[in-house]
């Protein structure tokens, strides 16, 4: 049961969504930043150059004035005269065509200010360009002196902006840089966050995974988050459940396994009894004694592998953990099957100690020459190699070999090979397999079955274990 | 002299299983139900082994081995059905010698009771006196002096320590122990040797917890300082 919600954005992974969305927000915030800052320094720069510059063309406008009360002014000497403010400079104009000025000349002005200037009675200012260099223009018409014919005088400044405008572009430079640099510092978050936030997920993910390889007793840690929590909690008890579902399975296996094992007791004892005393029984009892003898080993058998198989791990087991010589642990178990096997063990290997329980490894290389023996027609060549820190056991046999549909579930409970389908003599409960798997988890170890590397019919199981002190 | 066995075992069916098996033997079997009714039948002097299933209504396996050894060195084999560490360990340090888990073929069971019979007679190899430390073992007489006082060792620890002062000064490890003490072959449990030295050391120690005789070497097995 899966549930799914379909959102526009989901195709984006979390912490792609996390990373833009800081993105999208520093770039924002930045922007934003950059063009009130920039706005207001500007119009407050040249505010204040309006104002003291209208202040000085008031003040020149004034001397232009009382100028024209004399006969016939030399207007040339006097603008010169004049105070001038970060390089400003002024003309006049006497008449219609006749313009006075020791440094502009009439179409350097922009023709609107002397258009307004001549309509009206109040000064007027403007910004503009002139030969590509920003510049402020402040117009006036003078009041006419009574004795005067000039009746038409239009004072005129024009201050050049180019230092202001020099400001502003370092300071749009500079604004410019903070905000990319903002945008990255939001980026940089982004992916912090996005990575803190994933985090518990990431956790909660590792546990999953390390449940799933049988480590049931793995949890999340808690957390203080309450948003969190809700996960860490619901997955801690998920977790609880099924740990307490698996031991109560395990134990339900065990307390059968030993409920039954009393009773087996007592027909193992009168078997081998009846056994021992084979002579005094007909020919048709001994053949129903070998029947009943060869089931009850099948049954302990059974019995012995449920057990095995149900211990939750290894920390249990009644056997202790231990340095154990492989290659003579193997050498030792095709020695006790009694089979006809080629050896080939690399120098290498012939000293790989591996830790762990001498008795649960004996069972993993008597069940797979066993499953040899019932589904191969028995091991034909064991292998023992030592690649990096692990040492490779591989064992083949010449049977039908193991379809790779069934590769991994022949190491499931319960399963038999298509061959051995049907039960016959011999064949075993099947557990084996799975207890071979079991056993080389709890060590740390792998097993798998391909096929023969000779090419020939076959299967191949290959164990491997990790060489002590690099588990 | 006919070997005694006394089986202490509650469910009927497997006693006389059992004894079938070990009179096959051509061992005196006697049985006892409960821990109480093999204590008050008791003949140190008349029982030769003692097969002690651990799980027993009452008193259980435990508290018959720790009885039986506050008066007698009679070697003990303990039956347990739940083959969990915890249970072996207690019933080794309760006193058993050995232990067996159900189902176990009656060959083994004889097989185990040979092993504790012959450790409990007699020493093979070299018989004579040692002297180690203020240790002075006798293997002809089954005796172990400490500054001319006699200890007293089960079979077990004695074999124990004969085999280990063989070869005063050399390692020898928990296999080599268990096949030259147990009798087993490839598959003994070094618990045994573990459990064994640590009441040996309790036995022959000054202070067990800083062995003077008894020397682990870690991973590889014990050895006796000459």
């Amino acid at each position: 049961m899966a549930l799914r919600r379909p959102r526009p954005l989901r195709r984006l992974p979390l912490r792609a969504r996390v990373v833009g969305a800081f993105t999208l927000g520093a770039l924002i915030a930045a922007s934003m930043l950059v063009v009130i800052t920039y706005g207001l320094s500007r119009n407050s720069m040249l505010g204040l150059r309006q104002e003291s510059s209208e202040a000085q063309f008031f003040a020149n406008a004034k001397q232009v004035q009382g100028s024209l009360r004399a006969e016939s002014p030399d207007f040339a000497v006097l603008l010169e005269s004049l105070p001038s403010l970060s390089g400003s400079r002024s003309i006049v104009r006497t008449g219609p065509d006749t313009w006075r000025s020791p440094s502009l000349v009439p179409s350097d002005l922009p023709a609107e200010l002397v258009n307004v200037a001549e309509n009206s009675n109040r000064a007027y200012a403007m910004r503009y360009r002139l030969d590509g260099v920003p510049q402020l223009a402040l117009g006036l018409r003078l009041r006419p002196a009574a004795v005067s014919q000039l009746s038409e005088t239009l004072y005129f400044e024009v201050v050049p902006l180019s230092e202001i405008e020099a400001t502003l572009s370092s300071l749009r430079l500079i604004l410019g840089l903070g905000g990319a640099l903002t945008v990255l510092i939001g980026v940089a978050i982004g992916a912090w966050a996005g990575g803190r936030l994933l985090r518990p997920l990431a956790n909660v993910s590792d546990a999953a995974n390390s449940i799933a390889h049988g480590r049931f007793d793995t949890r999340v840690e808690h957390s203080d988050d309450p948003d969190l929590a809700v996960i860490v909690e619901s997955f801690n008890d998920m977790a609880d459940a099924m740990e307490r579902r698996i031991a109560r399975d395990a134990r339900f296996a065990s307390d059968v396994s030993h409920e039954l094992r009393s009773p087996l007791q007592t027909l193992r004892s009168s078997i081998d009894y009846l056994n021992g005393h084979r002579d005094e029984l007909s020919s048709q009892g001994a053949t129903a004694l070998d029947l009943l003898a060869s089931e009850i080993d099948r049954f302990e058998q059974l019995v012995q592998d449920l057990l095995e198989i149900s211990r939750p791990d290894a920390h249990g087991s009644v056997f202790e953990r231990g340095l154990v010589n492989v290659t003579e642990l193997v050498q030792h178990r095709v020695h006790a099957s009694d089979s006809d096997i080629t050896f080939e063990i690399s120098p290498a290997a012939a000293n790989a100690v591996v830790i762990g329980d001498k008795r649960g490894l004996a069972q993993v290389f008597d069940n797979l020459l066993r499953n040899a023996e019932k589904h191969g027609g028995g091991a034909t060549l064991v292998e023992i190699s030592r690649p990096d820190n692990s040492v490779r056991i591989a064992i083949e046999d010449s049977g039908p070999g193991v379809t790779p549909s069934e590769r991994e579930l022949v190491f499931e409970r319960f399963t038999r090979g298509a061959a051995a389908r049907k039960r016959g003599a011999g064949s075993g409960a099947g557990l084996g397999l799975a207890l071979v798997y079991e056993h080389t988890r709890r060590h740390g170890g792998s097993v798998h079955v391909e096929s023969r590397a000779d090419g020939e019919r076959g299967a191949r199981f290959v164990v491997e274990l990790p060489i002590a002190g690099h588990r | 002299m006919t070997t005694n066995v006394l089986v202490v075992e509650d469910d009927e069916r497997i006693r006389t299983a059992l004894r079938l098996a070990l009179e096959d033997e051509g061992w005196r079997v006697s049985e006892a139900e409960s821990c109480e009714d093999a204590l008050e039948g008791f003949n140190p002097d008349n029982t030769d082994v003692v097969l002690v299933d651990i799980m027993l209504p009452g008193l259980d396996g435990f508290e018959l081995c720790r009885s039986i050894r506050r008066t007698s060195h009679v070697p003990i084999i303990m039956v347990t059905a739940r083959d969990d560490t915890h249970d072996i360990v207690a019933g080794l340090e309760a006193g058993a010698d050995d232990y067996l888990t159900k189902p176990f073929a009656p060959k083994e069971l004889s097989a185990r009771i040979r092993a504790l019979l012959r450790r409990s007679r007699t020493v093979d190899g070299n018989d004579l006196p040692r002297l180690i430390g203020d240790l002075e073992i006798n293997p002809d007489e089954g005796v172990v002096r400490k500054n001319g006082e006699e200890l007293h060792l089960t079979k077990t620890e004695f074999r124990l320590l004969c085999e280990l002062s063989d070869n005063p000064g050399k390692v020898m490890s928990r296999e080599h122990l268990l096949e030259r003490v147990w009798g087993y072959d490839y598959f003994g449990d070094g618990r045994l040797v573990d459990v064994h030295v640590r009441r040996l050391r309790l036995k022959i120690e000054d202070d067990p917890a800083r062995p003077r005789y008894v020397a682990t070497a870690r991973g590889m097995g014990y050895k006796l300082r000459a």
